[in-house]
């Protein structure tokens, strides 16, 4: 009887520390967070219904390590034209009246120390959902992946080949023009 | 072992002895015979009675040192490694001497009580258990150092392979001595540990029938794990004591070893040297020795002990020491000849540098303490004055202190290229913190001789007469005539 | 836009939103802030500005586009889990030139000093953060000086001031533009004359303004003043040529090249062209030149000579003299008297020989503001042939005007009251002029002074008005730094602060509406370089490309007629032998000579408040924060002076304090001392710092010598502790520098490079890249402009004089300077350390977790989130290359330097991370370079081309002593350069395997014998 509540005590705390150790590991993890916009953006209706393609409005991920958010002159490329009036779209044009920048709430937040390149992924061809998720799904923009370095290295890792003999290393260089491959060497972020 | 045969004859120690003396000379290792009573007497009255005078000097100047610590460190967390007198050239100096410094004295606890146990050394009985408390309350001490030499202290979990872990599988360098120290450093603490709790069973069993009753009778009760003292219990004991003395014994070797690697793995002159791991165990056991020395002389004269631990214990632990310290200054031969005899530019300049450089000071006051003074032990007058042993233990603590020191910080402020040479100079926190790890030390042996038995009870009951006979058949080899 | 640390909070944010709201054009200054946060938001924290005063009205449109880049991170604190707030502000109106986190690149040119060297500034979003050489400038190459490279900083210095001062209040412009109307109104009308007194002005567009003053108002007087000057050069060449200008040299068509006290490889004239020529003539594979130095203390320029002879300052004249005899006697030119020769005559036999042989292909150069020896030094030349083949007088130089006699003219009349209106531009007589108090008693009896200072300094502190001139990084200006060769400046930024350019204010004063030096600018060129080349057809194509390129070079107005030798040079070398019998008599064992040079990194002293400069250690004493005396060791050994004892160095009328340093090489009679420091009003980190040795300097008919005789020493005592960055000199006989001679290297061949030691290791994946790097330690010089490059590009934090003295400096390279030979006559080496990024690298097997690893690219790569600081790497470094961050040195009022400020903070790297308290860092090899090459490589469906990628210190260095590229490509420099047989490794017996690679030194002495 003493023994079995022994041992039941004794997984209950075993149990207990692992929730613990879990738990403390996600310090810092914003998986799911989806904050409020100060303009309600559908993305869902830009990229989705719209087919809009990220990189026209997102064009500074091509050549920036920033996405970028566009400008408010962007978005006026076409709602100059569209009729179609909304409240939001009201707060776009009173702001762009008023010459007033608006204040987007940062959804993907990377942590100080690691250096992450937009333009690099983009031009090695990895979609931008493989990261932010089925975005053009989404009317409020929610962040899919932890972003945690392990996240990170599981994709490098496929993709990664190090060349271990001249041959792999030729015929890796010829490979490179077609699809490049991803860095495991700490320095390819942490500088 | 024998206390059990103790507890069954309930004889008059002089019969026995009568009946046995043409047999064997009887082994005693205390002085003027007191009764079994007497001596459970004598070392639980500290415990059961309010502290005297002496002891709360020593435990207000030792806990003040603490304090001092505390916020020294606090202030060394707050502000910055900056606040040492480390520099670009010279990266450890105090922080890791002292590291090193405190195993060393750890060594000797485990040495005592497991190899001497192993050796059947009836003397170690009087002085083993305050040794191991000594043992583990250094290595707390020397557990600190590394902990609070970080740039980055709270990232210490680092060092240790954890899971689960958000940044990919991501490991600690298994080639880095320091990672070979958290390992050895830890295993070490534990066994020790046990093995000091293990050997205070009985005597806190003891206690607790002692006890009037209350919250004491009650922790009493609880420590000492419903200890019955039957037959069987005493035969499983000594064999598990047995089996932990086998393991702690390689961990003495290793331990310190290990230690020595941080310095002997990498390629700095003065550092990249094969003759470290013995050597630095032999000055381990030297220095705990020494601090054994210190350690017990304050203590049987504040807790008047004088009858348990006697000028014969003293004189054999005289004897360790000079041993170790010749060893030690063996080494310190070697090293010259080696630096010599290599041909090696870095290695030969920096022991000239060693003997001559702006340190030189450090190395001759370590070859007075290490090298000079165990010579002295040679004399049986020397061994058997206790003022005297008092001043040799305390110079063995300093020159110890001093050895590590020179090893890593003359190694380092002259190192390969001559544009990275720099002198360090201590600041008042490297000071301070030293201090206050003293303080750490002794707060926690005050403690420790006013709350728990100092003295293993039941194992110098023992190598009292009464259990002569029984002791001489238990040990295998002579003892010493006794010289009262 | 948030209070931007770590522990930002919502409050920040909606204090900001408030200033967001309301964007007016002239708002716009408050946008540059976060135009800063763009690239510093996910960086580290604490490192981004906070805010900035608000800056004037800003006129070209390109300058509104750039104002109203906002865009902006506001960190909120990451506070437990919950998540972190940061708001995204987007530009309102997008630009197809600008995408944010892209660097652009603008070509203008550097005003650190007259030397006016062309430049290629890096913009990132609107932020000028670092300064590279303009490749495409035929002068100056691609190299710059350390103070070139440190001119960004200066830029975000909180001294500047925010706006113009009226009687030391803060004013409005229309108020002083008022007031200075009226004067120059009565000016005109009265007898007192308007002077503009300013450093050499070589901007041609500047000088046309000045012209029209001239024209417009009779009595105005344009004096130029330099604290070092050259005056007597001008005009010994007025007297020998009649012509009074500073001759244009050509080092590398030298074969033998004798200096007299001129440094002309530290501080002199314009020592990155002089640099970049001297190592091209000196390349060991070819037959190199020959260098010859003759000088009192150490310089850089002597510490690289093949022979260097120390003089006394009163045996210069004498030496020329003496040198001039030989060689007329063997031109078989009469006249010249006996000549007792002031040193070992066989030195001087071997020197004339040398120079005899090479004739019309050697060089001698004087630094002395002395004329007598000036035209002496111009017969020698003359008599050598070398006018028109190394020495071009046609094409002169332009990079120091100043004349010193009209500036103690300019002094006297302030005193007698002649001055009405005095305008003040880039000077500060205050505080380097010998006799200050005559000059500040001569500018009280002005009646109206107007210093354009961008600061309070010493003589700005003095006048009525103070119109702060923009930094050169914030306004447009050309530059002519030799005849015929033009650079054009444009603005990086819209100016900080309230500030209004120069020309822009003498262009008001002078009436013209609108003032706007931007157009009179561009009509200037239209006017005049555009007419004299033939090129381009239109103007705005022409203007187009010019600022492209930043600089145009045009042919010669009228073609060039060669001077010939006039004037009595006999007469010349008969005052320099009275001299010298004078000083003769006069001297005596315990008479001191003084030796005043220019400090490389403060130079004249206008850089004072860059705490880059202050932390550079000079290449030769290795001290920083502050100078001192430095005497021979003999000298030193006499008097019983150890480094840092405080002696007081005393002149007829003058005296100072300062600590004395023992320079193996000093001449036994010579004290020198650098000029520069001692700046009691120049802003936080330049106060008081160091000794103002200008008061000690002696005028010789009129003509500021950088030198005094009758100098006494005496003791005080007192001791400081001189913060160097390297305490022992001697190699102690280790195989860290090698020499070979330059026989030994014509004999053998190339060879390959010797098999490395075998490993225990495993041999590690290899990736497609192997990083490497090759330093020439003939080219390089010592000049140090590589450390403040790296200070720039991987923000490497200033920690002050008393962590250095604790020898705690961050420099991720280090020149390491070591003495061989005598102490009264060594040769010096610098050699440059930074890390090795070893194959099997110490400081990797030993990190307990991790944080140093060598990458597959064979980049030694420090983690600095990973590392916790054991420090056991540096200790295991035998190159002693990894540096510590002992504390917090950002954003910590306890280094306040620029990292403490917001401002300060703006010049950062937003694509380096600042390091936090407790982590080792250490040179990266610029690996943010090469991850951006590689991008723009991969973006261009290209592969890395050798030189794509140059580090910061390889950029810098006028010499090219650094080679950087990938060593697995087998036709790049760096890996040809692996089978020079010059080539040796540091160290490498320790089976380290560095990736960087030394080229040995190659000696070439002079038999003296």
């Amino acid at each position: 009887m003493r023994v079995q509540l022994a041992l039941l005590a004794l997984l209950g705390a075993v149990l207990a520390a692992g929730a613990g150790a879990w738990q403390l590991s996600r310090i810092g993890i914003h998986q799911g967070y989806s904050p409020a916009q100060p303009i309600a953006f559908p993305h869902k209706v830009h990229a989705g219904d719209n087919q809009i393609p990220c990189l026209y409005c997102h064009f500074a991920a091509r050549t920036s390590r920033h996405a970028g958010i566009p400008p408010a002159s962007v978005c006026m490329n076409c709602h100059n034209v569209l009729e179609k009036q909304t409240v939001e779209i009201e707060k776009l044009k009173e702001a762009v009246d008023l010459a007033q920048p608006i204040r987007w709430v940062k959804v993907h937040n990377l942590p100080d120390f690691v250096y992450f390149n937009h333009s690099q992924h983009v031009q090695s061809g990895v979609a931008c959902q493989s990261c932010h998720g089925a975005v053009e799904k989404m009317d409020r923009v929610e962040q899919v992946s932890p972003l945690t370095m392990g996240w990170c290295l599981r994709c490098h890792r496929e993709h990664a080949k190090v060349p271990v003999n001249d041959f792999e290393r030729a015929a890796l260089s010829l490979k490179q023009k077609q699809k490049p491959t991803a860095g495991l060497d700490c320095a390819s972020c942490h500088y | 072992m024998s206390s059990t045969v103790i507890r069954v004859n309930g004889k008059a120690p002089a019969e026995v002895s009568q009946h046995h003396v043409p047999m064997l000379p009887p082994p005693v290792w205390v002085d003027g015979s007191p009764s079994l009573r007497q001596i459970t007497d004598d070392i639980a009255r500290p415990l059961e009675m309010r502290p005297g005078k002496g002891w709360w000097i020593c435990f207000s100047i030792a806990f003040a040192a603490l304090l001092n610590l505390g916020g020294m460190v606090s202030y060394l967390f707050a502000k910055g490694i900056g606040i040492w007198g480390l520099n670009n050239s010279v990266g450890w100096a105090f922080d890791i001497t002292n590291f090193v410094f405190w195993v060393g004295i750890g060594h000797a606890g485990t040495l005592i009580s497991a190899i001497l146990l192993l050796f059947r050394q009836q003397w170690r009985t009087s002085i083993n258990r305050s040794a191991e408390a000594m043992t583990i309350f250094a290595v707390m001490c020397a557990g600190m150092f590394p902990a609070i030499h970080m740039g980055r202290p709270w990232d210490a979990f680092f060092i240790f392979p954890y899971f689960p872990n958000q940044r990919g599988p991501l490991w600690v360098n298994f080639r880095s001595p320091l990672v070979w120290d958290v390992f050895a450093i830890s295993t070490y603490l534990t066994i020790s540990l046990v093995f000091w709790y293990l050997g205070m069973i009985p005597d806190l069993a003891t206690l607790r029938d002692r006890a009037a009753g209350g919250i004491k009778k009650f922790v009493f009760h609880i420590l000492s794990l419903g200890w019955s003292g039957s037959q069987r219990t005493w035969s499983r004991y000594e064999i598990v004591s047995l089996v932990l003395a086998g393991l702690a014994t390689s961990l003495v070797l290793s331990v310190h070893s290990i230690v020595s690697m941080d310095f002997a793995t990498s390629l700095l002159p003065g550092w990249h040297t094969t003759i470290f791991p013995p050597y630095f165990v032999a000055g381990a056991i030297y220095s705990g020795f020494g601090m054994v020395l210190t350690l017990l002389i304050i203590t049987r004269y504040t807790m008047n002990l004088q009858n348990y631990i006697t000028l014969r214990h003293l004189d054999k632990m005289a004897k360790v020491t000079m041993l170790t310290g010749m060893i030690v200054s063996y080494a310190y031969l070697t090293e010259f000849f080696s630096a010599w005899y290599g041909g090696n530019l870095y290695e030969r300049y920096h022991f000239i540098n060693r003997a001559t450089g702006p340190y030189a000071w450090c190395f001759y006051l370590m070859v007075l303490c290490n090298v000079v003074t165990p010579q002295l032990l040679w004399f049986r007058k020397a061994r058997t004055s206790v003022v005297f042993l008092f001043a040799v233990s305390i110079l063995v603590n300093i020159g110890m202190w001093f050895e590590r020191f020179v090893i890593i910080v003359v190694s380092l402020h002259r190192a390969f290229l001559p544009s990275g040479w720099g002198m360090f100079y201590p600041t008042v926190f490297d000071v301070g913190i030293l201090v206050g790890s003293f303080g750490l030390f002794f707060t926690c042996f005050l403690l420790f001789i006013r709350f728990l038995p100092m003295i293993a009870m039941w194992e110098i009951k023992g190598v009292v007469g009464h259990g002569a006979h029984k002791m001489a058949l238990s040990s295998q080899e002579q003892e010493e005539p006794v010289s009262v | 836009m948030s209070d931007s640390d770590s522990h930002g909070h919502y409050a920040s944010c909606k204090s900001a939103k408030e200033r967001l709201v309301q964007i007016q054009p002239q708002e716009a200054p408050a946008y540059w802030k976060s135009v800063a946060e763009l690239q510093n938001g996910p960086r580290s924290s604490g490192e981004f500005p906070g805010g900035l005063p608000a800056a004037g009205q800003s006129g070209t449109t390109r300058r509104d586009f750039l104002a109203l880049m906002g865009f902006t991170l506001a960190a909120a604190g990451l506070s437990g889990c919950r998540a972190p707030v940061q708001n995204a502000i987007p530009l309102l109106v997008g630009s197809d030139q600008f995408v944010p986190g892209v660097a652009n690149w603008y070509a203008t040119t550097c005003r650190g000093c007259a030397a006016s060297c062309s430049l290629l500034a890096k913009q990132r979003d609107g932020r000028p953060i670092k300064i590279e050489g303009n490749a495409e400038s035929s002068l100056f190459g691609g190299g710059t000086c350390a103070t070139g490279q440190a001119m960004v900083l200066s830029l975000y210095d909180d001294e500047r001031l925010r706006g113009p001062l009226w009687q030391g209040q803060p004013a409005g412009w229309e108020e002083l533009d008022r007031r200075v109307a009226e004067s120059v109104a009565t000016a005109k009308a009265g007898s007192g004359s308007i002077v503009l007194l300013s450093g050499t002005i070589n901007s041609p567009s500047t000088r046309a303004i000045i012209s029209e003053w001239r024209a417009s108002h009779p009595n105005f007087l344009h004096v130029e003043y330099d604290a070092t000057s050259l005056s007597a050069m001008r005009a010994a060449n007025q007297e020998s040529f009649g012509l009074a200008v500073v001759p244009h040299y050509a080092l590398d068509r030298a074969r033998v090249i004798v200096g007299l006290d001129a440094d002309f490889l530290g501080t002199w004239l314009s020592p990155v062209e002089f640099t970049r020529q001297y190592a091209n003539g000196r390349k060991p594979e070819d037959a190199p030149s020959l260098h010859i130095q003759f000088e009192s203390g150490m310089s850089v320029t002597g510490s690289n000579a093949d022979l260097r002879i120390a003089v006394a300052q009163s045996d210069l004249g004498p030496v020329a003299a003496a040198l001039l005899a030989r060689i007329a006697r063997r031109g078989g030119h009469a006249g010249i008297g006996p000549i007792e020769d002031p040193i070992d005559s066989r030195k001087l036999d071997a020197v004339a020989e040398q120079l005899w042989k090479h004739r019309g292909e050697s060089l001698v150069i004087s630094g002395c503001n002395d004329v007598t020896v000036q035209i002496v030094v111009n017969t020698l030349n003359v008599m050598l042939g070398n006018i028109g083949k190394i020495i071009d007088l046609t094409r002169p130089s332009l990079q120091r005007n100043g004349d010193d006699q009209a500036m103690s003219d300019l002094v006297e009349k302030m005193n007698r009251g002649e001055v009405h209106t005095l305008f003040m531009l880039g000077v500060n007589p205050a505080y380097d002029y010998h006799d200050p108090a005559r000059f500040l008693s001569g500018l009280e009896k002005v009646p109206l002074s107007v210093s354009f200072s961008d600061r309070r300094d010493e003589t700005s502190s003095h006048v009525h008005a103070v119109c702060p001139d923009h930094h050169f990084l914030e306004a447009w200006g050309d530059a002519e730094p030799v005849a015929t060769h033009f650079s054009l400046a444009q603005p990086l930024i819209a100016p900080l602060f309230g500030t209004r350019s120069a020309q822009e204010s003498l262009l008001k004063w002078l009436g013209h509406e609108p003032a706007d030096y931007y157009t009179y600018l561009r009509d200037y060129w239209q006017k005049n370089i555009f007419r004299r080349q033939r090129g381009v057809p239109d103007f705005q194509s022409f203007w187009d490309r010019s600022l492209q390129e930043g600089l145009v070079v045009l042919p010669l107005l009228h073609p060039a007629t060669e001077p010939r030798i006039q004037g009595n040079w006999r007469a010349a070398v008969h005052s320099i032998r009275e001299d010298q019998a004078k000083h003769r008599q006069a001297g005596s064992a315990d008479r001191y000579e003084l030796d005043l040079y220019e400090s490389v990194a403060l130079r004249d002293g206008r850089h004072a408040n860059n705490p880059w400069l202050q932390e550079l250690p000079d290449p030769i004493s290795k001290v920083t924060w502050g100078n001192c005396a430095a005497i021979a060791p003999a000298t030193a050994a006499k008097l019983k002076l150890t480094d840092g004892d405080v002696v007081r160095l005393r002149t007829v009328t003058q005296q100072i304090e300062v600590p004395i340093f023992i320079q193996p090489g000093q001449h036994a009679q010579t004290i020198s001392v650098a000029l520069g420091h001692g700046r009691n009003k120049v802003g936080r980190a330049g106060q008081n710092v160091g000794v103002n040795a200008y008061p000690l300097l002696r005028v010789k008919d009129g003509y500021r010598l950088l030198s005094a005789r009758e100098v006494t020493l005496e003791k005080t005592g007192r001791s400081e502790k001189l913060a160097t960055t390297q305490t022992h000199f001697s190699m102690e006989g280790r195989p860290i520098v090698l020499e070979t001679s330059l026989e030994e290297l014509h004999q053998s061949s190339e060879v390959g490079i010797e098999p490395a030691l075998p490993t225990l290791w495993a041999a590690r994946p290899e990736g497609e890249h192997a990083w490497g790097m090759a330093i020439d330690m003939n080219a390089c010089t010592g000049c140090s402009a590589c450390v403040v490059a790296c200070q720039a590009e991987n923000n490497v934090p200033v920690v002050g004089k008393d962590q250095i003295e604790r020898i705690r400096i961050m420099h991720w390279i280090r020149l390491d300077r070591y003495y061989s030979g005598p102490e009264e006559d060594p040769v010096a080496v610098h050699q440059p350390m930074m890390c090795q990024h070893c194959q099997n690298a110490p400081c990797e097997t030993v990190c307990p977790v991790l944080a140093t690893t060598t990458s597959s690219e064979g980049l030694n790569q420090q983690v600095y989130n990973r590392c916790i600081g054991t420090r056991y790497c540096a200790n295991n470094c035998p190159y002693k290359v990894r540096r510590f961050n002992w504390y917090n040195y950002t954003d910590n009022p306890q280094f306040d330097f620029n990292m403490e400020s917001p401002l300060g903070r703006m010049v950062l790297n937003p694509d380096v991370a600042v390091r936090s308290r407790g982590v080792m860092e250490k040179c990266s090899m610029c690996v943010q370079r090469i991850q951006l090459a590689k991008n723009v490589a991969l973006q261009g469906r290209r592969e890395l081309a050798d030189g794509d990628i140059q580090t910061a210190c390889q950029q810098a260095c006028p010499t090219q002593a650094i080679v950087f590229g990938d060593l697995k490509e087998p036709n790049s420099r760096v890996a040809q350069l692996q089978h020079s047989q010059r080539r040796y490794q540091v160290l490498d017996e320790l089976g380290t395997r560095p990736n960087v690679s030394y080229l040995k030194k190659v000696r070439n002495p002079v038999r003296t014998t």
